[in-house]
């Protein structure tokens, strides 16, 4: 599903090159829910703009559902971006200026989608994090949780293959946490292929298999279970 | 490219006060550049109209003999007209009481029936002689012109009507609508006696650039009658190429001939374009404010666009991103905020052609104007728009090029 070989990226100025992602090499296959770990700096939000073409790299190859995206102009990647990829950010980001319905509209509009299809998925997923009661609400008169499950709805409504979440739940104390953690368990039950970069040990050690990055790196610890307590101290250090 | 016009107007809702000022500023834009536009254009219509005469060749002269009596000009008159005839580049002259665009000038009304309380029209009178219609360079269309023998002096308290006159075609078919007005006799000067038609010119304004002769701007008469007293005015036609050099030369022969006369500086003797620049100074510097005040408040209404939608650029960098990472392509973001201000251009149009059409008929109730042209509406409406797409342009190419990855950015 998504697959990484020798990939780099490098921020250049005029005096220095800094890598930071180098030699990196990852293989999420289908339906795996990956965590991928590792403390501030080490690459994981880099890893992640680039896993979600937000972001171009610098050298290796990236195959995403079997595409070779380095070759494909910004609007190609737009498309991936839309029909492809789920975004779950930290961040949940909502568009303030429009309610739950609209926001969750977006990237379905952006497909082209007739409006009754477009009705239908918009339901669907606002029942799915059961909020389909608030979809004229707007945001900020939601609680941080509840945002979150929007922003997952937003994601799950245009039945993406990947679903890219970014510190979900960063945001959110630990009760909505827990909610938000439950939903993503849930949806990976259902069959979806997860990528969440966290921070947080105890998330991570839901998740099926865990990549630790460390200096742009990743080292795989695979499910074995001594990594968890490896990844926990890697973090606090 | 994706346009999406719901969630567009779901937005604005939550940004009135910035919606609604840019869409008030391009209503009273429209609204003040339609008007002004069209009084651009009747200005400038005003200042086109042709005189009837060959005015590239034309000299005026503006005479005041001094320690004469008012009865005793025409020997001097005459000795001008001689003067003025035999110089050198000189094609013909005339002594005329008035002449096109002159600002000051006789009218009287026109009636066929002697004993009608009210004219038919309004008219101006040239008192002119045998040469006018050849100095002025007015087109003889039907009959013919005045002989020496039928000139006569008189003196300006006590005109007599005469017995023949050239009208212009305006007034003979304002007077005779059936278009035969040659030798059908009309009363002018509230005179019992008849004059005949025995000549139509093509055109002669009178001298009237102002709004009083509006009624009647080409009616004129021309009477073969001199009249006797210390002013009058002399038309002078040139050989073509010598106007400038006649300039200096009649005056100077003037002199030479009777110094018992005023030519004053500025008007004693002008080129005709002179007197046409004169007459028309206020229409055309209205039409250059007018002109002025478009211009400015088109800059203003562009600048505002400009500066309200790069303001909303920045505070929606994120929601680009955001929308960028949902997949919205460069052009749908160019789109949204293009069709954005297509909506707030289109509210303010509405409103604007609305408050357009009402300043028109609101200045058509005070100060005469005409009614407003639609098409001047509608070019207005089309140039609004079109400007508002043009300001909107940089601010929305900027938008299209911020980052899907300002998505990941923290707050």
């Amino acid at each position: 599903m998504l697959k990484m070989t020798h990939l780099s990226k490098v921020y250049r100025t005029e005096v220095v090159e800094t890598y930071a992602l180098r030699d990196f090499n990852i293989d999420v296959k289908e339906g795996e829910f990956v965590a991928v770990t590792g403390p501030s700096g080490s690459g994981k939000t880099t890893f992640l703009t680039i896993a979600g073409l937000l972001e171009t790299f610098t050298g290796g190859t990236y195959h995403l559902d079997g595409i070779e995206v380095s070759r494909l102009d910004d609007n190609a990647r737009s498309k991936i971006r839309n029909e492809k990829i789920g975004f779950i950010f930290q961040a949940f980001n909502l568009i303030p200026d429009l309610n739950v319905y609209d926001n969750v509209e977006v990237p379905l509009r952006y497909r082209g989608m007739k409006g009754p299809e477009r009705k239908q998925r918009i339901m669907d997923a606002l029942e799915r994090v059961g909020l389909a009661s608030r979809a004229k609400h707007y945001p900020a008169e939601l609680s941080g949780g509840q945002q979150q499950r929007v922003a997952i709805a937003r994601a799950l409504a245009g039945s993406p293959r990947l679903l890219l979440a970014d510190e979900p739940t960063g945001n959110l104390d630990t009760q909505m946490a827990r909610g938000v953690m439950e939903l993503l368990e849930e949806i990976h039950r259902e069959g979806a292929t997860i990528v969440m970069v966290t921070h947080d040990p105890e998330l991570a050690a839901r998740a099926q298999r865990n990549v630790h990055i460390i200096d742009g790196q990743v080292v795989d610890l695979g499910e074995d279970p001594r990594f968890h307590a490896h990844a926990a101290r890697a973090v606090d250090a | 490219m994706n346009v999406q016009i719901q969630p567009i107007l779901a937005a604005l809702k939550r940004h009135k006060a910035g919606t609604l000022l840019i869409a008030m500023q391009i209503a009273l834009t429209l609204a003040i550049v339609c008007n002004a536009t069209f009084i651009i254009r009747e200005r400038l219509a005003r200042v086109a109209r042709p005189t009837g005469m060959v005015e590239t060749h034309l000299l005026t002269v503006q005479n005041r003999f001094v320690g004469t009596g008012a009865t005793s000009s025409e020997p001097l008159v005459k000795a001008d007209l001689a003067t003025l005839r035999q110089i050198p580049g000189v094609v013909d002259a005339t002594a005329i009481n008035s002449y096109p665009l002159r600002g000051g000038g006789w009218s009287m009304g026109v009636q066929t029936d002697p004993d009608a309380r009210k004219a038919i029209t309004a008219a101006t009178l040239y008192f002119a002689d045998d040469h006018a219609v050849a100095t002025m360079g007015l087109k003889l269309i039907a009959g013919r012109n005045f002989r020496a023998d039928e000139i006569s002096w008189q003196d300006a308290q006590k005109v007599e009507a005469p017995g023949e006159i050239i009208v212009s075609k305006a007034l003979a078919d304002k007077v005779f609508p059936d278009g035969h007005a040659l030798g059908r006799t009309v009363y002018i000067m509230g005179n019992a006696r008849p004059s005949t038609i025995i000549g139509v010119v093509e055109r002669l304004q009178t001298p009237w650039s102002g709004t009083f002769a509006d009624n009647f701007m080409e009616h004129s008469v021309l009477l073969p009658i001199q009249l006797t007293g210390a002013f009058g005015s002399y038309l002078v036609r040139t050989e073509p190429g010598r106007l400038d050099a006649l300039l200096k030369t009649v005056p100077a022969q003037l002199m030479k001939t009777n110094r018992m006369r005023v030519l004053r500086d500025d008007t004693g003797v002008r080129s005709f374009a002179e007197v046409r620049e004169a007459a028309y100074k206020t229409d055309r510097g209205m039409a250059l404010l007018m002109t002025v005040v478009c211009v400015v408040l088109l800059a203003i209404t562009a600048a505002g666009i400009v500066g309200l939608t790069s303001f909303w650029v920045g505070q929606r960098r994120r929601q680009i991103g955001v929308r960028r990472a949902l997949g919205a392509t460069r052009s749908d973001i160019l789109g949204y905020f293009l069709t954005e201000n297509l909506l707030i251009g289109l509210a303010g149009v509405v409103v604007g052609t609305a408050m357009a059409v009402g300043l028109n008929l609101w200045m058509v109730t005070h100060f005469e104007m005409h009614r407003l042209s639609m098409v001047y509406v509608a070019v207005g409406v089309v140039a609004l728009l079109l400007i508002g797409q043009g300001a909107v342009l940089a601010p929305a190419l900027r938008a299209s090029r911020v980052s899907p990855v300002e998505a990941t950015r923290s707050v």
